[in-house]
């Protein structure tokens, strides 16, 4: 946990609250027993169990000693006691739970399954058996607390133990040869911290209760010594005399408690899902709901399209900004550009998918006939939910993992367009026949899980295909697949655009993949686009990057002697772009022209680049070398 | 650096329903500074592959020897260095990336001589070495990786074995990692295993070209004759499914013919006979004569093959009968 999380812990109100009460309460346990340590044990024969006076706020006890400086001067003994079991706790937890660890396979079940057992045993059951072999007295308790909240620590330690032992960089360290004691105090514990702190803030006011509880059953701080436990338990017999006497006590020991539970669950919070904060997305006019003249022609048409995220400083940063893009009807257009370029963010904001932080904002944005920016949800999701269908890279993701695939496929029509059951399962499995999924009807029986990763895409573009989509967007489908499945999916897309008619926008890293399924190329760097091509003028790519990204692949042809051409740098963070041309870092054509951003113009027919210095020598793409080796 | 062997290396997860046998008898030579390239797709057992040569996976049968020596202990191991795919899991992120290399140097030495050897070793990789002492979290996929790399060399390793280490960094910076890969090989005489799923990946860098099918090696041999006159279907259906430049869909191929299997088989439950023989574009799909191939398991003669073909019909592969 960095410094960051842990300042943004006691910025969240109720963890600053409980991390104040707990220094208050460290402050008054070192500081009540020196100053009034001698007073709370003064008897004062002439004030025995009396009320609240002036003399003693809280009242006296039965010995008349003053019983608001006795809870005061509790604080150390009750807290001490209450840290002492937490620490016993943590340690044999931890001790217990990295043993697995350590021992061999075999050994390290056992422990797990005998940590197991343990945690099955109720925690006050455990403690009281504990408390009754070492003996009634403050030790005993300590130990017995200790000792009955160690097995659930352990499992805990645990589980988080295996869920890092099972990352690469463990895996790493041991091919390296880290040995295993150095492999747990280096690499296991320290990325298992955070929740093992939270759950010992919170242990620690569990601990301050159950102490509490035991000593005021007599179990616990045996008289003279005294704590919260005990002043309650003394209090409660006369609690018609005077209730403070037992009211201050409990109140003691519940904020105390409290305290500690609270600190856990704010740096519990902070640790985990941060919360985005959404902001209030300047309210735009609703466009007319067809566009006055629908680009009959474009399925797509997007002018400077622009999202924006909150920036952590304030601000926005527009990962994508300001992109334009035209697809025709029954068009295949594959986005190019490395990861970070804008290309899924360009896909979610043209489905209207971005995640709710975002925002964005278009000169002009119609999809399928409906400009959908100013709508709300429902009503996007209702004109949007059968005209454009989505493909994911990871359909495991997109599918609920609990639902037979042909109930989910069906579910889509009989939401949109409210079919009954029955009509829409057969519409479901002729989908996926139509997407070839062998025995349809079987697997539409299935669950996503049973399916393989090639099989799943296919079902999730028969998912897509349930209605009739007029524009499908596919991001990164294959990247997850192998070749062979890849080319296969890659001929269902062309299939399916060729039957139904539906535009196809491919989004790739590998522009090899794009350039076999599409008609047209648009490269996009830094969340623009900066080169757009038909896909037979590749070779006479103008962009220094689109060039750059083309010679850096290497394919069945590449001369294995010559270094592969690479892109020196990085693209440029969104929130750090270059004034000008964003290539101009990496560009070894930039000058001083390239500090102006160039826009697209046209380089040929069909051709635009952003680019104050287009080339136009010919690449050399090697383009029918490969077919070298084929019949 | 010296060679690297597996012999018979077999590899088996889980018990009863669930069992199933990820590595099968593998035979396979990295010789001396080569660099062998293993091709297959995804499941067919490359990483398990590798992580049986470090201990990372259990065998239960074959053996691994390094220059004829079997693999025994941890000590032996270490001679070995695997690179993983993901260079976002495979740093510690609590960790300088000096530290994490510094782990893997052998031995003890002295701090003014660690700081040396890991400035040393990141020069090695390109990377500044100012950076030892910076987080792995600030640094792209590509510095990643070349962090990654110079751990493994900094266990002094006889073989590195390297799983797909491009597979999950962008295109241009693949490139520049490759270059590395093919650099260093030939600065430090490497002997390297080079796992990939992409066929053009592993034949920019690699001398000798292993395909791998549902746990087993089906085709060997020199990186060009494998790529310019392959001897196993399989590998011919990879060649010809690579996406290239001026390729188009449309143009057919043997493995696109509607009555083979598109879905490979279930490892848990491998195909009697030959293992391929279900999406075979020449097997008994195609061609009901070669009853041979769903009945005879063609890897015992593949030793006498060219390219140690695991095919009963390796030699007359080239001849694939138009569509
Ligand atoms: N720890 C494991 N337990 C069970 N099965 C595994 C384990 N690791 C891999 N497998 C299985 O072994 C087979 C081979 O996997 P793998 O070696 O990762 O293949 P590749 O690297 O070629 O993609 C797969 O079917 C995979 O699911
Ligand atoms: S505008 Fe200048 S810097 Fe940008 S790509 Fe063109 S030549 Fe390079
Ligand atoms: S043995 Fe038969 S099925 Fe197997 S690869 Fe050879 S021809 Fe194909
Ligand atoms: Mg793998």
């Amino acid at each position: 946990m960095g410094r960051e999380q842990w300042k943004a812990a006691l910025r969240h109100p109720v963890g600053a609250v409980a991390a104040a009460l707990l220094v208050a309460l460290a402050l008054l346990a070192v500081v009540a027993p020196m100053l009034w340590g001698d007073a709370a044990e003064e008897t004062d024969p002439a004030a025995l169990s009396q009320g609240s006076t002036s003399e003693h706020l809280l009242g006296t006890d039965a010995l008349g000693r003053d019983i608001l400086l006795r809870v005061l001067v509790a604080t150390r003994y009750s807290l001490g006691l209450a840290l002492l079991a937490t620490a016993i706790c943590v340690v044999i937890g931890v001790l217990l739970g990295v043993l697995p660890a350590v021992l061999g396979r075999r050994a390290g079940r056992l422990v797990t399954a005998a940590v197991n057992l343990a945690v099955a045993f109720p925690g006050l059951l455990l403690a009281l058996f504990f408390a009754v072999i070492f003996g009634v007295g403050a030790r005993g308790a300590v130990l017995a607390i200790g000792l009955a909240g160690a097995p659930s620590f352990a499992r805990l330690v645990q589980t988080n133990v295996a869920a890092v032992a099972g990352r690469d960089y463990v895996a790493a360290a041991r091919v390296a040869g880290v040995g295993r004691f150095r492999l747990i105090a280096r690499h296991l514990l320290p990325n298992i911290g955070e929740p093992l702190v939270v759950n010992a803030t919170v242990l620690a006011g569990g601990a301050l209760l159950a102490f509490a509880g035991l000593s005021f059953l007599g179990l616990g701080v045996q008289p003279p010594a005294y704590d919260w436990g005990r002043l309650l338990g003394e209090g409660l017999d006369r609690i018609y005399i005077n209730p403070a006497a037992a009211l201050a006590p409990g109140v003691a020991v519940v904020v105390a408690g409290l305290a500690f539970t609270l600190l856990g669950e704010s740096i519990a919070q902070v640790v985990g899902v941060r919360a985005v904060r959404r902001r209030r997305v300047p309210a735009a006019e609703p466009a007319p709901l067809v566009a006055a003249e629908p680009a009959a022609a474009a399925v797509l048409a997007a002018d400077d399209l622009r999202v924006g995220f909150p920036a952590p400083g304030g601000g926005w940063t527009h990962p994508v900004d300001g992109v334009g893009l035209t697809v025709r009807r029954g068009e295949t257009v594959g986005i190019v550009g490395e990861s970070g370029s804008g290309k899924s963010l360009t896909a979610l904001a043209v489905a209207q998918l971005v995640p709710d932080a975002a925002q964005v904002t278009a000169g002009r944005l119609e999809v399928a006939g409906v400009a959908p920016l100013g709508r709300a949800d429902a009503e996007v999701r209702e004109l949007l939910g059968t005209k454009v269908a989505m493909v994911f890279q990871d359909p495991m993701t997109s599918f609920n993992p609990s639902m037979r695939v042909g109930r989910q496929l069906a579910e889509v029509t009989r939401v949109h367009e409210r079919q009954g059951k029955r009509a829409a399962l057969a519409r479901a499995v002729d989908r996926l026949r139509t997407v070839r999924v062998p025995a349809p009807e079987r697997r539409a029986h299935q669950y996503p899980h049973e399916f393989s990763g090639g099989m799943r895409q296919r079902a999730m573009i028969a998912m897509g295909l349930m209605s009739t989509p007029e524009l499908i967007i596919a991001d990164e489908p294959t990247t997850a697949l192998d070749v062979t499945v890849q080319r296969q999916v890659l001929r269902l897309l062309k299939d399916v655009q060729a039957e139904t008619g539906a535009a196809v926008v491919l989004i790739s890293h590998d522009i090899a993949v794009v350039a076999q399924l599409c008609e047209r190329v648009v490269v996009m760097y830094a969340g623009r686009v900066v080169e757009e091509l038909p896909v037979d003028r590749l070779g006479a790519a103008a962009h220094p990057y689109t060039r750059a990204l083309l010679a850096s692949v290497p394919d069945l042809a590449t001369d294995r002697d010559r270094p592969l051409a690479t892109i020196p740098g990085r693209p440029p963070d969104p929130s750090d772009r270059p004034e000008g041309c964003a290539f101009a870092p990496r560009c070894e054509f930039a000058d001083d022209a390239c500090r102006m951003r160039p826009s697209l113009s046209a380089v040929a027919a069909d051709q635009r680049a952003a680019c104050w210095h287009p080339r136009t020598r010919p690449l050399d793409l090697t383009l029918d070398a490969v077919t070298g080796g084929q019949a | 650096m010296r060679e690297l062997s597996f012999e018979g290396t077999t590899v088996r997860f889980g018990t009863g329903r669930s069992a199933l046998t990820a590595v099968d008898g593998v035979d396979l030579v990295v010789p001396q500074g080569q660099v062998v390239g293993l091709v297959g797709e995804s499941g067919s057992g490359k990483s398990t592959l590798a992580k049986a040569a470090v201990g990372l996976a259990p065998t239960s049968g074959g053996e691994i020897r390094l220059d004829g020596v079997p693999l025994r202990s941890r000590r032996d191991r270490r001679k070995l260095q695997l690179v993983f795919q993901d260079p976002h899991a495979s740093l510690d992120p609590r960790m300088t990336i000096g530290e994490s290399i510094a782990e893997a140097l052998p031995g003890r030495r002295r701090h003014a001589a660690r700081s040396a050897e890991v400035a040393r070793l990141l020069e090695l990789v390109g990377l500044d070495p100012a950076r030892a002492r910076s987080l792995p979290s600030g640094m792209s996929g590509g510095q990643r990786q070349r962090v990654a790399l110079a751990r493994a060399l900094a266990a002094e390793p006889e073989v590195v074995l390297a799983d797909e280490i491009t597979s999950a960094l962008d295109v241009s910076v693949q490139g520049s990692v490759l270059n590395l890969v093919r650099d260093l090989q030939r600065e430090l005489g490497l002997t390297i295993l080079f796992i990939s799923h992409n066929l053009s990946v592993v034949r920019y860098v690699s001398d000798v070209i292993a395909v791998m099918y549902l746990g087993r090696i089906v085709e060997a041999g020199p990186a060009d004759a494998v790529l310019s006159a392959p001897k196993h279907p399989y590998t011919r259906t990879l060649l010809d499914a690579a996406p290239a430049f001026g390729v188009a869909l449309d143009d057919p191929v043997p493995a696109d013919d509607a009555r083979l299997d598109t879905e490979a088989p279930s490892p848990h439950d491998p195909p009697q006979g030959c293992r391929f023989h279900r999406r075979c574009p020449i097997g008994p799909l195609t061609r009901p004569e070669r009853t041979i191939c769903a009945e005879t398991d063609p890897q015992p003669g593949a030793a006498d093959r060219p390219h140690r073909a695991a095919c009963h019909f390796a030699a007359e592969i080239l001849e694939v009968p138009a569509r």
